[in-house]
């Protein structure tokens, strides 16, 4: 495949995961927390699923997703450029964690690995809160800000985890999506073993 | 799939169900069940129709009329005891309402003997611990008017049991996508009968707003189509008693909403001793029966678990 072919490949399925994101977040923009800055978001447990099948096109369609549905629920603001740089960065930090740092590939068929998967998922709702909550306290003072913090860290901890993972193992094992490997190698003894 | 992951998408779909009742909440006065239930089965039933359009038009072809027979037949089962559902669980307040829907668990056995089907010794385990948790947490509190609505829930109960041995049938034969499409897209059709009935105007009665656009599309996502296809595919790896003793898992669920979500969203449910003994029980029931006991004990003896 040439490289302009294997561009637009890349474009029009990162079209398609941002389309995915927006049907799907748009309609909970109904389910105000804190009007016009948070409300209910099950669409998150789709981040880490983009991040582990897509690797950073798949974290990149999550900040534009975002982002969009900021824009079409009239609750774009300065600090919607905070919520685009944690909705990037969250789910690299998953990515990042199964293609780098664990030595095995993304899979969730034992306890252990899905424990290991939850805690990757906590760590990007922490990065997220840390991201978000401190850029809302500064620009808008009157916004009650550990209320706002508690919001992100519930959003984007508890329905990947609830939702999520069911969803990942739906296409992993019954959908045929293939996650994208470890750089790092399984050592040979374990392999061995 | 392994059963493990069966059993947590299992409880994922559970959860799902349970939020039912916090999206009907978000659903305008005035909008009839049966509408809900015509416009979201309808709109999820599509929306997996398209994503895997080869899979249903390949599962239809190679699967004779028997198949669409066999959807059509869970449809009308689902259809009825929904029915029954809502009009047996008016008898009820919402602890005792959500502990009648656990019967499923208690009759399941009687089907299953009833098609000469085994019944393994765990299941009969879980159904003596679901029973106990039903009868501790409704017993105090029944009277003798409540009889016609427990009779009218233990129909509903049976029929749903029936749906529940079918269906993980059906899956085992057929492509759980297409089986997911069609049994919603009759549920459709089911349901759209029922609505013309109560009310022959259709979509031109309906208050439509954004706000009943959205609800529908919620329940569309996650209560049709996304858990509805987790379960047909986790229904494949177990058994149709594993299935309903995870399902019988919604009253815990049920309650977490009743003790902690705002009542305009849903009716406050008091956390009496009873109850509370009563939803350990049935939490136990379940644990009983998805719970590898004697992979547990291999690994604990060094053996391969």
């Amino acid at each position: 495949m040439s490289r302009r072919r294997a561009a637009v490949a890349a474009l029009v399925r990162f079209l398609a995961l941002v389309g995915i994101y927006l049907v799907a977040a748009v309609p909970f923009r109904t389910m105000s927390l804190i009007t016009g800055f948070t409300d209910v978001r099950p669409v998150t447990a789709i981040a880490p699923v983009y991040a582990v099948f897509f690797g950073p096109l798949g974290c990149l369609a999550v900040a534009f997703g975002n982002l969009g549905a900021d824009a079409v629920s009239a609750s774009l603001r300065w600090t919607s450029i905070a919520g685009f740089a944690a909705n990037f960065l969250g789910p690299l930090l998953v990515w990042y964690y199964w293609t780098r740092l664990s030595r095995t590939p993304f899979a969730l068929r034992t306890v252990g690995e899905l424990f290991r998967h939850s805690l990757a998922v906590a760590a990007m709702a922490f990065l997220e809160m840390v991201i978000i909550a401190p850029a809302v306290a500064l620009v808008y003072p009157d916004v009650d800000a550990a209320y706002f913090a508690l919001t992100v860290f519930l959003n984007t901890s508890a329905f990947p985890v609830f939702f999520g993972i069911p969803l990942a193992i739906l296409l992993q094992e019954e959908l045929g999506f293939l996650p994208l490997p470890p750089r790092r190698a399984p050592s040979k003894e374990k392999e061995a073993g | 799939m392994n059963r493990l992951q069966a059993n947590i998408c299992l409880l994922c779909v559970t959860l799902c169900w349970s939020a039912e009742i916090i999206l009907f909440a978000c659903i305008p006065a005035g909008v009839p069940a049966f509408a809900t239930t015509c416009a979201t089965t309808f709109a999820g039933s599509a929306l997996l129709a398209v994503s895997f359009r080869r899979r249903v038009a390949a599962a239809l072809s190679s699967g004779g009329w028997k198949f669409p027979a066999s959807a059509l037949l869970l449809a009308a089962l689902s259809t009825s005891y929904n029915t029954l559902f809502l009009v047996g669980v008016k008898s009820f307040d919402v602890a005792s309402g959500a502990f009648t829907f656990c019967m499923t668990v208690v009759v399941l056995p009687v089907v299953l003997l009833s098609l000469r089907r085994r019944v393994a010794p765990a299941t009969w385990i879980s159904v003596v611990l679901v029973l106990a948790g039903i009868c501790l947490a409704l017993g105090p509190s029944l009277r003798r008017t409540h009889l016609p609505g427990l009779a009218i829930m233990a129909v509903g109960c049976l029929l749903r049991a029936v749906q529940i041995v079918l269906l993980a049938d059906l899956v085992k034969k057929h492509d759980p996508i297409a089986v997911a499409v069609l049994v919603q897209g009759f549920s459709s059709v089911l349901a759209l009968g029922g609505w013309a009935i109560q009310d022959p105007r259709l979509f031109a009665g309906l208050p439509v707003s954004r706000a009943l656009v959205a609800a529908w599309a919620l329940y569309a996502y996650f209560v049709v189509a996304f858990a509805q296809c987790l379960n047909v595919f986790a229904m494949r790896r177990v058994t149709a008693a594993n299935a309903t003793v995870v399902y019988s898992v919604e009253i815990v669920f049920s309650l977490l909403w009743g003790v902690f979500l705002p009542e305009g969203i849903v009716e406050r449910v008091v956390l009496t001793p009873a109850v509370a003994i009563g939803a350990l029980l049935v939490v136990a029931g379940s644990v009983a029966e998805i719970a590898d006991f004697r992979g547990l004990r291999r690994a604990a003896e060094g053996g391969a678990p």
